[in-house]
């Protein structure tokens, strides 16, 4: 899928001369950069839809880095996070890495582990808007299909026969032929195989599919 | 009828005792008051009278009894013969009777009175002397000019020097050091003026060495008049060890407490420090990047440069302020033995258990593995946990222990400080660690908390549970130290 939107890193860190230095490495490998005092600012900002990552100190002032983190996911924010850290707090780094962050980086970082984490996350980040992306595709061609053919390409995706498609759902097996051609057109799907593993897409990200 | 200076201070005086020395005076007196009385007697034919009384006493003072009844003997004689008409016979006018008995009277009571009054002073000086020569403090005794006129055994035994070594000299410039004349002076200048002068200083004894002393001067006045003075010296060299020890043992309690405080405040220092150094590594990997394209972009790379220079300056002024705070004491980790660190810190807090009246038990395991430590954070610990149950117990009547224990697991070495006090509630369990959680009227309520942060950065665990009767049980765990570190 396309998206437009150049990728972009955001740093949360109190400290403004780690935040500025940390700005100025990003910029100096020719990416976007913004960066916020807290983390109250970053939920507050305006995001990119593009490819994105978050650079975030753990130790913050009134919110710690790891609160911060599990107020992004109840926000239902999917940003990949990067640690940095002052201290080398082995607990608070596990519990880190658990809730889902990429890196967890003890100051002083090398500056390169920094730009290779940011590199993962930003690949990751893509990667998962392009699945988001490709997933929204085909719900789009999913929800294009009557009732009728939803119901013949439920049954095609768990793998059931033609005769057995036209007993379960009382039509003839011409019919229902002619339904599966038009299911795996509107799907531009190659395949029955093909078919089946969008359906498996479309369960495992909408709950609430018929 | 006043005494000498000389026979004042005189007061070993055996020659008193010798019969001659005793009548001669009153031969003499009585002999002095018969020729002025002749002399006189064409201008004042009643002067005898007062004379021959002045001789009597004086003769009774000097010789006491015997001599006085001899000087009114030999005076009726001579008064009845010269001076009371008729003269020079033995039998006088029934006119001068009365004039002659109440002479005789005033003679035998003046007498009387002037030799009872020297037995009595004789025993006052027998006593003062007694006094002086068994005081267990040492007395030296010195003129107006600072002459030595006498000193007792203590101080021959205190400073060394005998009487005949003092006596007649300036007895202070003995025993005054060098360093110490200024002050010395001033003392005795405020002694010559009358002042009891009172001070505690460092005095020289005859083989060199020096002693603390308190040492009192003090005045005696004569009706009056200052006549001489005394100077008492304590030995208080002892005392004073025991409390600069004390005044030592405090520096270092306070200086182990300020080396904690800043152990627990390492981590919010480390981060102070690091942030800007990490700044400054940062920003001078950026400046690198921006160089190395092609063209460089020196406008991000000026902005890196200025950056970093503020940066590092705020590092080492962060630095120069953890400095200051801290002097030079940094923990040293090594193998330790936590018995050895227990013994250590008990006769530091034997003086608080002895005046709690506490009984100190302890309890060690032999052979105990050593830890991986520093010993004088250890030691801190334990001195914060005994310190504070010596306290929890100083206000019951009861019975008070102290029970200090060592063990040993597999991995573990464990340290029980039990007390028999009152015990912590269970709701203060937890927030006794709390930082400026405190009973004590006086605390600022680090110790306990210091004391778990010191623990857990050894990689053990300080917790607090109830005894049973009754007390409170500190207990910390500490992992054995791996044999090949």
């Amino acid at each position: 899928m396309k998206h437009p939107a150049e990728p972009i890193v955001y740093i949360v860190d109190d400290d403004s001369s780690m935040r500025q230095a940390i700005t100025r490495l990003i910029r100096s490998v020719g990416l976007h950069a913004e960066s916020f005092g807290s983390g109250r600012e970053f939920l507050k900002a305006k995001r990119s839809d593009g490819p994105s990552c978050l650079v975030l100190d753990i130790r913050l002032p009134g919110m710690s880095g790891l609160e911060f983190q599990g107020e992004l996911k109840q926000a239902e924010i999917e940003i990949p996070v990067i640690f940095i850290t002052g201290h080398g707090d082995i607990p608070m780094s596990v519990r880190a890495m658990k809730a889902g962050a990429i890196e967890f980086l003890p100051k002083p970082f090398r500056d390169q582990d920094l730009l290779d984490a940011i590199q993962v996350a930003l690949e990751r980040d893509s990667a998962r808007l392009e699945q988001a992306g490709a997933i929204a595709e085909i719900r789009t061609r999913f929800e294009a299909l009557t009732s009728r053919e939803r119901e013949v390409f439920q049954l095609m995706a768990a793998g059931q026969m033609v005769r057995k498609i036209a007993a379960e759902i009382g039509l003839s097996e011409v019919t229902v032929k002619v339904y599966r051609a038009n299911v795996l057109r509107k799907m531009h799907a190659e395949s029955l195989i093909d078919l089946a593993r969008m359906a498996s897409r479309l369960k495992s990200t909408a709950p609430k599919y018929k | 009828m006043h005494p000498s200076p000389g026979s004042k201070f005189n007061f070993k005086h055996p020659v008193w005792n010798s019969f001659a020395l005793r009548y001669g005076p009153a031969v003499m007196f009585v002999g002095a008051a018969f020729f002025l009385s002749l002399m006189l007697q064409p201008y004042l034919s009643e002067a005898y009278l007062i004379l021959f009384l002045i001789a009597v006493m004086a003769s009774g003072w000097f010789g006491l009894t015997g001599p006085a009844l001899f000087a009114v003997s030999v005076s009726i004689i001579a008064v009845d013969y010269y001076f009371i008409a008729p003269f020079r016979v033995f039998v006088m006018d029934t006119s001068e009777l009365p004039l002659f008995l109440s002479f005789f009277a005033c003679a035998l009571v003046g007498s009387w009175l002037s030799a009872t009054r020297r037995q009595a002073d004789d025993k006052r000086m027998a006593h003062f002397d007694e006094l002086f020569e068994q005081a267990p403090e040492a007395i030296m005794l010195l003129d107006l000019e600072g002459r030595v006129l006498r000193i007792n055994p203590e101080f021959t035994r205190m400073f060394g020097y005998s009487l005949a070594e003092l006596a007649g000299k300036d007895g202070m410039s003995l025993i005054v050091p060098q360093d110490l004349r200024g002050q010395a002076q001033i003392s005795e200048a405020r002694r010559r003026e009358g002042e009891t002068v009172s001070l505690e200083t460092q005095r020289l004894r005859k083989d060199g060495s020096m002693i603390y002393v308190s040492e009192l001067g003090v005045p005696i006045t004569f009706a009056g008049k200052k006549i001489s003075y005394y100077i008492i010296f304590r030995d208080i060299t002892e005392r004073r060890k025991a409390s600069e020890a004390l005044e030592r043992f405090q520096a270092e309690v306070a200086h182990l407490s300020r080396v904690t405080t800043m152990g627990e405040l390492v981590a919010s220092i480390s981060h102070e420090v690091n942030q800007p150094i990490g700044a400054v590594v940062t920003n001078g990997n950026a400046a690198l990047r921006f160089l190395d394209r092609q063209p460089p972009d020196l406008h991000e790379v000026r902005g890196a440069l200025e950056a970093m220079v503020r940066d590092a300056n705020r590092a080492s002024s962060v630095v120069g302020r953890i400095r200051s705070l801290l002097a030079n004491t940094a923990p040293q980790m090594g193998q330790v033995n936590l018995n050895e660190v227990i013994q250590s810190v008990i006769p530091l807090i034997d003086s608080e258990v002895r005046r709690n009246q506490v009984i100190l038990h302890t309890n060690l395991q032999d052979h105990l593995p050593p830890v991986r430590g520093d010993r004088v954070q250890l030691q801190q610990v334990l001195l914060n946990l005994m310190m504070n149950s010596i306290d929890a117990m100083s206000a019951q009547a009861a019975r008070r222990t102290l029970e200090i224990a060592s063990s040993c697991d597999v991995k573990n070495l464990l340290v029980r400080v039990q007390d028999s006090g009152p015990g912590i509630a269970p709701e203060s369990m937890d927030a006794i660690f709390d930082a400026f959680y405190t009973t004590k009227p006086d605390g600022i309520g680090m110790g306990l908390s210091i004391s778990r942060s010191i623990v857990e950065s050894h990689g053990g665990k300080l917790w607090a549970t109830t005894a049973t009767p009754a007390g409170a049980v500190l207990q910390f765990t500490l992992p054995i130290a791996e044999s090949n570190s």
